[in-house]
């Protein structure tokens, strides 16, 4: 028994903040600029009563709607979030719910950042071909705009809202899912983090705004991200991961077809592709509609990459994702025809 | 390659008129000096001299001169 991904479809919250308004509220850069050094136009913020979950939640309708996949098929919602709906119940379990999935499906979440997608689609494999489930449904989904202090300019600059939803199933032939190459360091927590808010440190009540040298305001309680100490573990782990992977896979870097990388920005992601000597007509860049949309990035890239005909059958793709943890990951997929959808 | 080269492709990568950066600079009398900035300095090094900057090394230093230390002896004078 063998994996494939079978369909992925998107949702993203209706409200947009485009580079003119980060240009009027901060002044420093203009919307060129920020354009030319970030790869983003627009970015996507959820409404103050959308969770991501409920971005989920619509992408996974979107997905069984347009599919028509009988939900009642579904044998595991894997559900990859940051921003969960409650500290409990675990928010797989509402979505079972939300999505009329049958009480005998099994759904967990999993709280990871930017490399959630892969480590997704690695769950999934397991859960298939180790005769655990049939078809599983992943869904990655991310508010970080709630996350972030207004006055936080980079990473208002960079991060948008957004969810995809997957569909895996088996099939009986041939691998099309994996090898797999994973990596974690702990120790790059000090370098994209909120300090408070979780058991280890109570959020801090009226917290002092604190204004870095590069004019972005941000408390205790708001996410912090230092660029410089990430663009560094990306330098130091993403070369590695995918030699890793070509050697574990056996494949030539040249018979890659096409290489989606989680869409960070697109500076740190156009040195990367330098540094890997890849060619600029087989790297994926999607980021300018939506930003850095974290878990999502991968499989909205993948959408758009097949939508700009980049995908045919049987096309070899390498997906490689980092980020908080830190946490990275990398693996092929064979794309499917029947998932070139919007 | 020289400090004055390595200025000069930090100047193009910057995009800020060349002859604009030298060594003697407090890096808060650059105006484009910012957090890009930093990330483009991270990339030059990388790119032209294998080396990897800590970003900590970075917001540590006060000139350009500073900066240009952190490279060590992979820049001649």
């Amino acid at each position: 028994m063998k994996t494939f991904v079978a369909a992925i479809r998107q949702a993203l919250p209706e409200a947009t903040l485009d580079n003119d308004q980060l240009a009027a509220q901060f002044g420093s850069w203009s919307a060129e600029k920020i354009l030319a050094k970030t790869g983003v136009r627009t970015r996507h913020i959820a409404a103050p009563d959308e969770c991501a979950s409920d971005l989920a939640f619509r992408a996974a309708q979107k997905l069984l709607a347009e599919t028509q996949f009988d939900p009642s098929q579904i044998d595991f919602l894997l559900h990859c979030t940051q921003t969960a709906d409650y500290i409990m119940p675990t928010t797989a379990c509402l979505l079972q719910n939300r999505l009329g999935l049958r009480t005998s499906c099994g759904a967990l979440d999993f709280n990871l950042g930017c490399s959630g997608y892969i480590y997704g689609l690695g769950l999934s494999k397991a859960l298939i071909e180790s005769g655990q489930a049939r078809s599983i449904l992943l869904t990655t989904a991310e508010t970080y705009s709630k996350l972030i202090n207004p006055a936080d300019k980079s990473a208002r600059t960079l991060f948008g809202d957004a969810a995809t939803a997957t569909l895996l199933t088996a099939n009986e032939k041939e691998t099309l899912i994996g090898p797999f190459v994973y990596g974690t360091d702990g120790a790059g927590v000090k370098d994209i983090v909120i300090p408070t808010g979780g058991k280890r440190r109570s959020p801090v009540p009226n917290a002092e705004l604190v204004v870095d040298d590069s004019g972005n305001g941000r408390t205790v309680n708001d996410f912090y991200m230092n660029g410089a100490e990430v663009f560094n573990f990306t330098l130091r782990t993403v070369p590695g991961a995918v030699e890793e992977l070509l050697q574990q896979a056996g494949v030539q870097k040249d018979d890659v077809d096409l290489f989606v990388f989680h869409q960070a920005n697109a500076f740190m992601l156009d040195h990367l592709r330098r540094k890997l000597q890849i060619p600029a007509a087989k790297f994926v860049m999607a980021m300018e509609h939506v930003g850095n949309t974290v878990s999502s990035s991968i499989p909205i890239a993948l959408q758009c990459a097949a939508q700009r005909g980049l995908l045919q059958p049987d096309a070899l793709v390498m997906l490689v994702a980092f980020g908080v943890g830190y946490s990275w990951a990398a693996t092929f997929i064979r794309w499917q025809p029947d998932t070139s959808c919007s | 390659m020289t400090k004055s080269e390595f200025l000069r492709q930090l100047e193009g990568q910057m995009e800020i008129p060349e002859g604009t950066l030298n060594e003697h600079q407090a890096l808060s009398d650059i105006e484009e000096w910012d957090s890009l900035a930093a990330l483009l300095f991270i990339a030059l090094a990388d790119e032209k001299l294998g080396m990897t900057v800590a970003g900590n090394d970075i917001a540590n230093s006060k000139k350009m001169s500073d900066l240009l230390a952190l490279l060590g002896d992979r820049l001649t004078a």
